[in-house]
């Protein structure tokens, strides 16, 4: 059977009639090709097609080679002989790779006009009027859209939809235009500009940045920018066949800044380095290996927190009426999906009424997702668990048949695929701190659930609800007699339960799926926290979810994720051996069953 | 026995196999319909991708019926649920088959599910269209295998990364089941074939539905940062997409430098995700809905007439039911009859119009040829195509990059009839 | 001398429910075998399968009672068990089909053959001999519940510990059974088997064969469990699970008793799942799946736990219920099984066996008793409302679930 996949242009589809794959080992061709020879003025066609040569066959020959060398001398002219225009209007076809051509002749023209046009080609927002061949930027107007000019920002008229054609991009082109708009951006007036470009040349280094970024750090004043200048610089010089002085001088430059990007350079370089430079490599390659090892601690602690952050969010709630209470609540994860589901309703509504308060949406979503799961959580209180207090186990089938109740309502109402909930800004990309990476989202939810444990801590202790919660947990009837209405104290215990996984859910839904099954996902694992930690005891839950987390993500990397959690799960059941009450075990008499 | 059972007054086990035994399921088979069996789960954790292909199926029913349905009779269509839980799915099958007495049935999404049900319709010998790229190493004379095998996607995505982004070292990501095991041992195979090395290859897998990426995605880009050009070929399963993407675009890997080219993740999957951050990032399929020719548009005007909402979107799974559907039909047109083996013998051959402008053909291993399309992310949840096949690929049911697989070739016409024919010793291998 | 009665009007019923499982055992193969096609009264082959399925279920219920409904373990984990015994047949399977796979590897099965195995991993070794598969049948499980039992009981954990760590079991296991590196088969599991002791598993024959011998097996684990519990030792069992720290001060050790039902139950229920895995003809991790533990705990409350013959009568229903809803109405199934928890555990406490017990005994001395009142406190036997207070002093002394106990919040 054939196993080589044929390969052929993308953007239009080839003819398809037969069922017999065409040219298996044809190589990669590319989509513009033909697009780009038909361009040509004299073309080895033109001599075919014109079909006025009665000459005979030598004549036609001869035209053919004729037309062949224009073609060749066309195609070998020098680029900078072209304009920006010209070949801004190259820009729309050819293949890729040629494309990218194009856009490294234009980052060599140094025109700054360029990068907000290059900005858009890279985020495919340019556009070409199919008739004219001019390049621009839409903005729609009706069933019609406005055109400006790309490179000239002025205003280009108007066109109907169909008349204007998307530039297509792809990964190895936006790498080209990033590098361009480096080159293009190095000598801008603000700092960070500056800095990503140099940031750009030093991922794309080329020997020709060298006069550029020479030129730019003569008159960089900014220390910082001018320490990325010299990486970038020095990871030039690595691509030159500079002496081996300025080889070790570079290598010194790029180990100094002890990053991954370092190492990856310094790897490659190894394998093409003299043997007189090879020995500073290696030195440089262990010194950065040495400071990453330790940045790895570091990291597997961070990531360990952060999973444990997501532990404790779910299971905080769960600590309430599983801890508190005695109610095995096996809906909790659906509490927490319907928290997940309600900040959908309330991002959807946003957009849709208020599309200015976007980054907003989780600071509304909080407060509703809150109410909604409580109240939920109370229907279920007044409506089942009352009746069954002191059977836990039967708590449990209750629970578990409305979960898949609930399971199924959401999956009837809302579909069984997945919502989508955005991030706002301030929750996406990372930042960097000592060398860790920490993604804003999962930074935040760190601080999340420890704020939601702190107002916990201090409901249940500083408040009268606290007080009533707690006193209707240790001693019911004597609580009621001193006037406490138990019964809306367990209602509203079981709320404050249910309503802190509809937290957990606003949360969640910033890094996993909104889906039917979330809950699921989480049930179990916050039930091994709660156990852990010890019932009954909100301090147990914060350090059993951080346990976890920690010891989880420290296993990952020798045992694989899988491994890892089955690990984690024989640690638990063999810990509870030991002690049977948990990690903060109450302690006395209560204790013996 | 049911009387004598029934009428022993207390014992409540004997009046509930009586019960059971008197209502075998709904009526026996009406003679008018023509009976399509749909065999996907509709609750627990694959519903949230079956029940789109369950939907789809109602409406190309309901789209031959209005066409005078076939050989002169309505199409009925009998949906069940298998709810997620393989053995049930053997169950319904055979409940299927054996008491609705449904034609064709047309299902499953994992291949669990199809490995359950494949014994039961060899014993009743009744048709199965499985409409999910797979893993391949498998040819059965009841199943069709309208979805793609692993080098009508895994190998041209692989291809399109060496030559067209000159990737030289690879992640190969999936989730712990068999697809993406037999997929990366393919690939690997396939690679080192090609000339990588072992050590320019990470081979790593997690749990279904896994949400915590971060390690995994920071050893992606460690990994990624030896200088050498790296990509995530990614054969993670559904759920664990997301969270995986979101880590992705949080600790900053843009498609530009470590690509990640999928096979499980379609517009559907996308729907629940931001896509802005992933624009770029590559998925390989036989089918996109933003294909341009005039069979997709109609297709999806059909469809969102059909579902009552215009969001919703249309992938590779729903196009191989329709191609399976429609080949269905056209094979049983032209056996004039709806008889399993009548059908298997008419269906070799037979040639239907694909979405993407061309056509699909069944072939002799029960596979069918199709284009293979690579796709980039959009900021709208969408694919644009930036490469495909020249021609239409051949479904290759035996891999040629395993071992033990190369020699065998599956051929179910004359003289062969065989799912595994070993071409050394010129044999049928095993019993299937 | 309660007990004592009511034990002994179980063991009357007990025997009948044997006797129509061994009649059952008879009628429906010959029914199926010997009445032609068509036959209004013939068993088609489809629903002698799915009887089969049901009964397997069923002895997984019973297995699971005798743990919940006499000693008060309420194993979350018992589909661990019946998975591990399935998975112990599905290996003699797979092995039986030697060189048919599709690669013709005698030795290797397929699934190892694609991922590239060179030999036979160790723990495959003998289970080409069906005696050998038979007694792993019951060792592999046994011996689990074994170790796991002597650690937790004699650590004294008990009650929702117990559930949850059981769970975390299961759920342990059923990742590990996903591995593909386990050499299991990973998520397809085990498939495709072709005889059993060279009987073709496929044929009509030998399926009724199975049925029989599954409806026997229950009929024998019924009988077993019977035993036990009218035993002087299923007394000890209900005195544990009654008021364990009462019974360890007279003088019994709790854990060894609990241990020893936990042991049966768990053999039983690995039997279950061997005569499961050739009559639905897959195994995979799926049936680790903690859910699937939870569901048949449902079976058993719904039956009537503590009864023995209940939980066999719950699992039949329940499972016909969901395959009539799978096909009938798709979408409800959850809603259905769902508000089936929720009705039962309000509603019948006893399960149907027990609520029809009490209905019986209400008609019977209606004038005598009223006890009508909230919906969960529905007419109780004297038995049930006896045992019911025992009960409540026992739960009410954990300190967690307990409502009138002193216990510091945090």
């Amino acid at each position: 059977m054939p196993h080589v996949a044929p390969l052929c242009p993308a953007g239009h589809l080839p003819h398809k009639g037969g069922d017999q794959p065409a040219g298996y080992s044809s190589p990669i061709s590319d989509v513009g090709r033909k697009a780009i020879t038909s361009k040509l003025l004299i073309s080895p066609l033109v001599g075919e097609m014109s079909g006025r040569t009665e000459g005979g066959n030598v004549g036609r020959i001869l035209l053919q080679l004729i037309a062949l060398f224009a073609a060749l001398f066309l195609a070998l002219t020098p680029a900078h002989a072209q304009s920006v225009e010209e070949l801004v209007r190259q820009l729309p076809e050819g293949s890729y790779s040629d494309r990218g051509k194009i856009v490294a002749q234009l980052a060599a023209t140094g025109d700054v006009r360029l990068v907000p046009l290059l900005e858009a080609l890279a985020a495919g927002e340019l556009n070409v009027v199919e008739e004219t061949g001019q390049v621009v930027t839409t903005a729609p107007s009706g069933d019609t859209v406005r055109l400006t000019d790309a490179l000239t920002a002025e205003t280009a008229g108007e066109a109907s939809k169909g008349a204007v054609v998307r530039i297509r991009v792809n990964n190895s082109l936006r790498r080209a235009v990033r590098a361009a708009i480096g080159q293009l951006t190095l000598m801008s007036d603000s700092a960070a500009t500056r800095r990503s470009a140099a940031e750009a040349m030093f991922n794309a280094a080329e020997p020709d940045n060298l006069a550029l970024l020479d030129e730019a750090l003569a008159q960089e004043e900014h220390a910082g920018v001018r320490r990325t200048m010299e990486q970038a610089r020095a990871a030039s010089i690595l691509k030159t066949d500079a002496s081996a002085e300025q080889i070790a001088e570079a290598v010194d430059t790029i180990s100094a800044r002890g990053d991954r990007a370092a190492l990856g350079i310094l790897t490659a370089m190894l394998g093409q380095a003299d043997d007189d430079v090879r020995p500073a490599i290696q030195e440089g390659i262990k010194a950065i290996e040495a400071h990453l090892a330790l940045l790895d601690v570091g990291q597997n602690v961070w990531y360990g927190i952060s999973l444990g952050s997501v532990l404790l969010l779910a299971a905080i709630g769960l600590a309430i009426t599983f801890g508190v209470m005695g109610v095995i609540n096996m809906a909790h994860g659906e509490m927490v999906m319907i928290g997940a589901y309600t900040t959908f309703v309330v991002q959807n509504i946003v957009r849709t009424s208020f599309p200015g308060l976007f980054e907003w949406t989780l600071a509304f979503a909080l407060p509703v997702a809150f109410l909604v799961t409580a109240l939920i959580g109370i229907a279920i209180e007044r409506g089942i668990i009352r009746w069954l207090y002191g059977r836990p186990l039967e708590t449990l089938l209750a629970t578990w048949g409305l979960s898949l109740i609930i399971q199924q309502a959401v999956r009837s109402i809302f579909g069984a695929s997945n919502r989508e909930v955005g991030n706002p800004t301030w929750m996406s990309g990372s930042f960097d701190f000592y060398g860790i990476a920490m993604t804003w989202n999962r930074f935040w939810i760190v601080v999340f659930a420890l704020a939601v444990f702190a107002i916990l801590l201090v409901v249940m202790k500083r408040t009268a609800l606290g007080l009533q919660m707690r006193a209707v947990t240790q001693n019911r009837r004597m609580a009621s007699s001193m006037g406490i209405r138990t019964p809306w104290v367990d209602a509203l215990t079981f709320g404050l339960g249910s309503g802190i996984a509809g937290l957990a859910g606003v949360a969640l839904s910033q890094i996993d799926n909104v889906s039917p099954n979330l809950g699921q996902g989480y049930i179990i694992d916050s039930f091994m926290v709660v156990v852990f930690g010890g019932v009954g005891n909100l301090w147990g839950t914060l350090v059993g979810a951080l346990t976890l987390g920690v010891v989880n993500k420290f296993l990952e990397p020798y045992a694989g994720a899988v491994l890892a959690k089955i690990l984690v799960l024989v640690f638990i059941i063999l810990f509870i051996q030991k002690r049977p009450r948990g990690l903060f075990a109450l302690k006395g008499r209560a204790v013996e069953a | 026995m049911i009387e004598k059972m029934g009428s022993t007054r207390r014992l409540l086990g004997a009046a509930a196999l009586a019960a059971m035994l008197a209502q075998a399921g709904p009526a026996v088979a009406q003679d008018e319909t023509i009976k399509v069996g749909i065999l996907h789960s509709l609750s627990g954790t694959m519903a949230i991708s079956e029940t789109t292909l369950k939907d789809v199926m109602l409406m190309l029913v309901e789209e031959q019926n209005k066409k005078g349905g076939l050989l002169g009779k309505q199409l009925e269509p009998v949906v069940v649920d298998i709810a997620s839980d393989w053995p049930l799915a053997a169950e319904k099958a055979r409940e299927l088959i054996e008491v609705n007495k449904v034609d064709a049935v047309f299902g499953c999404w994992t291949s669990v599910c199809r490995k359950s049900v494949l014994p039961v319709f060899e014993e009743l010998n009744s048709l199965l269209f499985y409409p999910v790229q797979y893993e391949g190493e498998e040819s059965q004379r009841n199943v069709f295998y309208t979805g793609a095998s692993p080098n009508q996607q895994a190998i041209p995505a692989v291809d399109y990364l060496m030559n067209e982004e000159g990737v030289e070292r690879w992640v190969l990501a999936g989730t712990d089941y068999v697809y993406p095991q037999t997929t990366n041992k393919i690939l690997e195979a396939y690679l080192k074939d090609k000339g990588v090395a072992a050590e320019d290859i990470m081979i790593n897998y997690t749990p279904f539905g896994h949400s915590d990426w971060q390690t995994i995605v920071s050893d992606i880009k460690n990994f990624g940062s030896s200088g050498k050009k790296t990509a995530v070929v990614s054969t993670i399963n559904g759920d664990a997409n997301v969270p995986f993407y979101r880590e992705l675009g949080n600790q900053g890997i843009a498609a530009e430098d470590i690509p990640v080219v999928a096979f499980s993740v379609g517009e559907e999957e996308l729907a629940g995700l931001d896509t802005a951050p992933l624009v770029g990032h590559l998925a390989a399929w036989n089918y996109f809905m933003s294909v341009d020719t005039p069979e997709n548009a109609s297709f999806i005007e059909t469809w969102h007439a059909f579902i009552g909402n215009e969001d919703r979107v249309t992938n590779d799974p729903m196009e191989a039911h329709y191609i399976g559907f429609n080949m269905w039909a056209a094979a049983v047109e032209k056996a004039q009859s709806t008889e399993a083996d009548a059908v298997i013998d008419a269906i070799v051959g037979v040639e239907v119009p694909n979405l993407t402008g061309g056509t699909a053909v069944m072939l002799a291993n029960h596979h069918v040829t199709k284009p293979v399309l690579i796709g980039e992310i959009q900021d709208d949840g969408q694919f644009d195509v930036v490469w495909e096949t020249e021609g239409l690929v051949p479904g290759d049911a035996w891999s040629d990059y395993l071992p033990e697989s190369a020699v065998l070739e599956a051929d179910w016409t004359d003289p062969v009839n065989c799912g595994n024919y070993n071409t050394e010793t010129k044999s049928c291998g095993g019993s299937m | 001398m309660i007990t004592q009665r009511l034990l002994n009007a179980l063991g009357g019923r007990i025997l009948w429910v044997a006797a129509i499982l061994i009649a059952v055992a008879i009628l429906v193969p010959a029914s199926n075998l010997l009445l032609p096609v068509g036959h209004p009264l013939r068993v088609p082959n489809y629903m002698v399968a799915l009887l089969g399925k049901y009964l397997t279920y069923a002895m997984l219920a019973l297995a699971l009672d005798l743990v919940w409904g006499y000693v008060g373990i309420l194993s979350l984990g018992h589909g661990a068990f019946f998975a591990l015994g399935g998975y112990a047949m599905g290996m003699y399977l797979m092995r039986q089909i030697g060189d048919r796979g599709v690669y013709a590897n005698p030795d290797l099965p397929d699934f190892m053959v694609f991922l590239n195995w060179q030999e036979l991993p160790w723990y495959w070794w003998g289970f080409d001999q069906f005696w050998f598969a038979m007694l792993m049948v019951m060792l592999v499980p046994g011996l689990l519940a074994f170790v796991f039992g002597w650690f937790a009981f004699r650590s004294r954990v008990t009650g929702v510990y117990l559930s949850i760590i059981t769970q975390a079991m299961t759920y342990a296991l059923m990742l590990s059974f996903f591995r593909n590196d386990m050499g299991f088969g990973g998520n397809n599991g085990l498939t495709d088997f072709k005889d059993i002791l060279g009987y073709p598993i496929q044929a009509t024959g030998t399926r009724a064969t199975l049925f029989a011998i599954t409806a026997l097996a229950l009929a024998a684990s019924l009988l077993i469990c019977s035993a036990i519990t009218r035993s002087k030792l299923g007394k000890v069992m209900v005195a544990v699970r009654d008021a364990e720290s009462r019974t360890r001060f007279i003088g019994y050790r709790p854990e060894y008793v609990k241990l020893f039902a936990f042991v049966v139950s768990a053999v039983i229920a690995g039997i279950a799942g061997a005569l499961y895995v050739p009559q639905v003809g897959i195994i995979n991790p799926g049936e680790f799946a903690p859910a699937n533990s939870i569901e048949v705990v449902v079976w058993t409350a719904i039956g009537g736990r503590g009864t023995l013959f209940g939980p066999i009568i719950g699992a039949v229903l329940v499972n016909y219920a969901k395959s009539w809803f799978t096909a009938a109405y798709p979408e409800l199934w959850l809603f259905a099984l769902g508000g089936l928890f929720v009705a039962v555990t309000l509603f019948l406490p006893r399960g149907i066996v027990g609520a029809i017990g009490q209905l019986r005994h209400y008609w019977r001395s209606r004038s005598a008793r009223d006890e009508g009142g909230a919906p969960p406190e529905t007419p109780e036997t004297e038995q049930v409302a006896a045992e019911k207070t025992v009960r409540a002093r026992s739960t009410a002394a954990s300190p967690v679930l307990g409502a009138a106990k002193p216990q510091p919040a945090e």
